[in-house]
């Protein structure tokens, strides 16, 4: 139990890392950055916790982006700021980009040293992995634009 | 004070379609989703007082019409991509709620608000050290240790730098993006040449990420869903044409130093 905390703690505080670095590539106001952080934080250790009892990655990648749209909602009509603001930068972390680089590799290797069992299929499991975690990344922030605030603008 | 429906003159309503149109422009030139365009931009003409509006959104450019008592003004704008800037989004955003609060009420008042909008950034080196930090937190949530961590941070800063430089000199994206993921891929791996950890390839994989065109790829599934479909297709490409050119500055890299980041 000790040891799962202490894991969660070490995701949340490094993920909430890149979600502010990359808000301030996107010029994010400085006072909303700390939501940004407060997302990706929130969003990398919720998707690590639901791995840990077994949802498979990609699903959890889809709950937690749909919470995290959900969540900004409000956010966004208290601070009177379009969502893509806040949310895109607290999905950062969750970009499969070990899977997406795996992908690369085992498909150039393929084309330079000829085409293996093992690296066929490491290049289609890890590319599956990385367009289905996409997806589901984008899919789940569109869920409250696309379910609830069909007609009216969030802010 | 215009209601809903008045009657315009065909000045006031040449006037009110310019602030529209530009509206639209710098919402589209700073990165935001179509949907977020068409809805601003309608928004702030029905608090202006036009019937309608009507827009055509295309990546290159935005065509606007508004209606007024049987009187159509149509106008084109050119959009010439900018960078994503969310401060202009959110200045934008307020303006338009101070349009429908009634704060701002005619088309002289909305133009002066956009006018005195000046896109902010923040300071060049505290990017590149932020970035530096964000790919080796990184390297640490995909499992690495800490020589990997601190090679990530040294080879995405250099590469947050180098990226910073080229856009300065307004070199194209393509050939940006395959620059610095040559170089950052180059200092990375160093970790596999000398040695430094158990899992080298991790700085690798890393300390490109800086390079993820995250939101294209976002608006561009974005756009989609909610139905404009040309709109996202074209961002879509951006962002696939963005990767591959970062792929060909990694592969480059890796060619040269004889290290092939990943072991099957």
């Amino acid at each position: 139990m000790m040891e799962l905390l202490r894991a969660i703690i070490f995701d949340a505080f490094w993920s909430a890392i890149p979600a502010v670095g990359f808000a301030m590539i996107f010029a994010v106001p400085p006072r909303m950055l700390k939501y940004c952080a407060a997302g990706g934080a929130f969003a990398h250790s919720l998707r690590m916790l639901q791995i840990h009892f077994g949802i498979p990655i990609e699903w959890a990648t889809f709950i937690t982006t749909t919470l995290i749209g959900l969540i900004f909602v409000y956010v966004s009509r208290r601070l009177l700021a379009p969502r893509p603001v806040f949310t895109v930068a607290s999905i950062i972390p969750m970009i499969p980009g070990k899977f997406a680089f795996n992908t690369i590799i085992a498909v150039l290797s393929m084309n330079s040293g000829g085409v293996t069992d093992k690296l066929l299929q490491a290049s289609i499991e890890n590319g599956l992995k990385t367009l289905f975690i996409l997806f589901a990344l984008c899919f789940g922030l569109a869920v409250p634009s696309l379910f609830i605030y069909r007609n009216r603008p969030i802010v | 004070m215009q209601e809903q429906g008045a009657l315009l003159s065909r000045e006031e309503q040449t006037k009110i379609t310019r602030v529209l149109v530009r509206t639209a422009q710098m919402l589209a030139q700073c990165g935001a989703e179509s949907r977020l365009i068409e809805q601003t931009t309608c928004r702030v003409g029905a608090a202006l007082g036009v019937e309608s509006v009507e827009m055509a959104i295309s990546p290159s450019a935005v065509v606007l019409t508004t209606l007024n008592h049987g009187s159509c003004i149509t106008t084109t704008r050119r959009i010439h991509e900018l960078g994503i800037n969310m401060h202009v989004l959110c200045a934008i955003q307020r303006i338009c709620i101070l349009c429908e609060k009634r704060l701002l009420t005619t088309a002289d008042d909305v133009n002066k608000h956009l006018s005195e909008i000046k896109p902010f950034r923040y300071n060049r080196w505290l990017v590149v050290f932020m970035i530096g930090l964000s790919c080796g937190a990184f390297s640490l949530l995909f499992g690495g240790d800490w020589p990997v961590f601190f090679t990530t941070c040294t080879a995405s800063a250099v590469g947050m730098f180098v990226r910073q430089e080229i856009a300065h000199r307004h070199f194209s994206p393509l050939i940006n993006f395959a620059t610095t993921a040559f170089i950052a891929t180059s200092i990375a791996s160093m970790a596999t040449v000398y040695h430094w950890s158990e899992q080298p390839y991790l700085a690798m994989a890393a300390c490109v990420l800086l390079l993820v065109p995250g939101f294209p790829l976002v608006n561009a599934l974005f756009d989609m869903v909610k139905g404009y479909f040309n709109m996202g297709l074209a961002r879509w490409g951006t962002a696939t044409l963005l990767t591959l050119s970062a792929t060909a500055g990694i592969v480059l890299a890796m060619k040269l130093t004889g290290v092939w980041g990943w072991n099957p």
